[in-house]
């Protein structure tokens, strides 16, 4: 699954942007994860993540779900996501992560060079690494940036470009906050991937007509 | 998904949260699908929700005022009298969902969304090993969608390259002969939010395969999102990336980093 690979944006929109996932194989670690999924969850949870997910009851902006939920009804399953906003809330999730080995594969996407710095301060190397190429094929579908930044945010592609330029034209007329705005895209993204925090900013950005620069490439 | 007309009251909520953008006025001013475009995601029953309305009260009193030259916007999220009626999805229709709808379980994957584990799970399963390279080409995505006619043009045009198909993933799985890349008959007119072609390649192979793609990527009417992933070297860097930038390409400054707390862990010979 690429789902959090082909996020857009420039470099300092990125830096508020990271998803750390705890994840399970079939056969070698999934039987008994079920504690170790909640104890993956219940330390995400002191550092206030933006958005925290499972497989069996999405995001915390479902109706009916929140993070103590997750922590609550955990069973033997895929694993489990948190978003973050702020690096230093990152690290110090990495650093009890490795102090609880759970031995569940943890993931975490993100600018690639502050993950490792991350990594390294926590005295662990990178094990595996996935980059993003890009995108090929008819780019002449692609839409605005800030919409493809917008949408490149949920990790199955379910916020359309239409409902966002439908948002956006209601966050410029005061119709709806960039918050409200936020929720109801993170709602749209049940894998729980969404940044609320950054998707709100972007709006908010937009609102006042602000341009978004390109994201970079190395 | 379908729309119950009796129901359906004409607010357009469900036309902009149709990710295909497949959802339509039509001339009794109620919603229909385009049900050869639609990917049966269900994001529109997911998110819009059902505020429970009677029909002819809605209709009552958007006839009032718009008589005063009044308008009633309804809330971006809801749909008023729960007109969304999802279908019982029968093979290949069913295949749309699969791999469209986060929520739906692959058969064959045993978990939900269009891939696998992939380099997730590296740590504790070592899918991708020393001097292996493993290539995602997710046709489809962002917000295109795609049919397996276009998938199978990708497929056939990488299976000349002999890469190993990921075997648990959803795509192989459709794929009538994994040695030539043709999917199966029944599938390829069938359309998905997106799919996930994945194969493990050499990390030398890296610039044949990106240059095929490169070829065939003008054959198909839909957008590309392509990743890289390997097994990080010792000090922490990744081979691909030589691979790919001597290929011409670049990389993106973000992706995905598997920090290696899996156990027991993957150990090489």
């Amino acid at each position: 699954m690429t789902h959090t690979l082909h996020r857009q944006g420039p470099l300092e929109s990125l830096k508020n942007d990271y998803i750390i996932f705890a994840h399970t194989a079939r056969g070698i670690t999934r039987d008994g994860s079920g504690p170790k999924i909640r104890e993956f969850i219940r330390i995400c949870s002191k550092y206030h993540p933006v958005n925290a997910s499972d497989t069996k009851h999405g995001n915390i902006y479902q109706d009916g779900v929140d993070i103590e939920k997750l922590i609550a009804d955990q069973e033997d399953r895929m694993g489990a996501i948190a978003v973050f906003t702020d690096l230093d809330a990152l690290q110090k999730v990495v650093e009890e992560l490795i102090r609880a080995d759970l031995g569940l594969s943890i993931n975490i996407s993100g600018l690639l060079e502050e993950v490792q710095a991350c990594c390294r301060r926590a005295g662990i190397e990178r094990h595996s690494l996935e980059h993003s190429l890009g995108f090929w094929g008819s780019t002449d579908r692609l839409p605005e940036r800030e919409i493809l930044q917008l949408n490149t945010m949920c990790g199955h592609g379910m916020i359309s470009f239409n409902l966002l330029r439908k948002l956006i034209d209601q966050v410029k007329v005061r119709r709806i906050t960039p918050k409200k705005a936020a929720r109801i895209m993170a709602k749209c993204c049940k894998c729980g991937v969404l940044n609320p925090v950054r998707a709100e900013m972007l709006l908010e950005k937009v609102r006042k007509g602000e341009k978004s620069g390109p994201t970079p490439r190395k | 998904m379908e729309i119950d007309k009796k129901k359906c009251v004409g607010c357009g909520n469900c036309h902009a949260v149709c990710p295909m953008g497949v959802i339509y006025l039509d001339e009794d001013g109620k919603s229909v699908v385009n049900q050869d475009e639609c990917v049966e995601c269900f994001t529109c029953y997911r998110v819009l929700r059902n505020e429970g309305y009677l029909p002819w009260f809605v209709r009552a009193i958007r006839k009032i005022l718009s008589s005063l030259r009044l308008g009633y916007l309804a809330e971006v999220d809801v749909c008023p009298t729960g007109a969304l009626t999802p279908p019982d999805l029968k093979w290949p229709r069913g295949v749309r969902a699969a791999f469209s709808d986060p929520t739906t379980v692959h058969p064959g994957t045993g978990i939900p969304g269009r891939g696998t584990d992939e380099m997730k799970t590296n740590d504790v399963t070592g899918r991708l090993r020393k001097g292996d390279a493993g290539l995602v080409v997710e046709i489809g995505r962002p917000g295109t969608g795609a049919f397996f006619r276009d998938i199978e043009k990708v497929a056939m045009a990488l299976a000349k390259l002999k890469p190993n198909f990921e075997k648990e993933n959803p795509v192989t799985q459709l794929m009538a002969d994994t040695e030539t890349g043709k999917m199966k008959d029944d599938v390829l007119n069938e359309k998905v939010l997106s799919a996930i072609i994945e194969m493990k390649i050499r990390l030398e192979r890296i610039p044949v395969f990106l240059h095929t793609l490169q070829e065939v990527q003008s054959q198909v009417d839909t957008i590309i999102s392509v990743g890289v992933a390997s097994r990080c070297l010792p000090d922490g860097s990744a081979p691909h990336e030589e691979w790919v930038r001597k290929a011409g390409y670049t990389l993106s400054p973000n992706g995905k980093t598997n920090i290696g707390l899996g156990r027991p862990l993957f150990k090489e010979n």
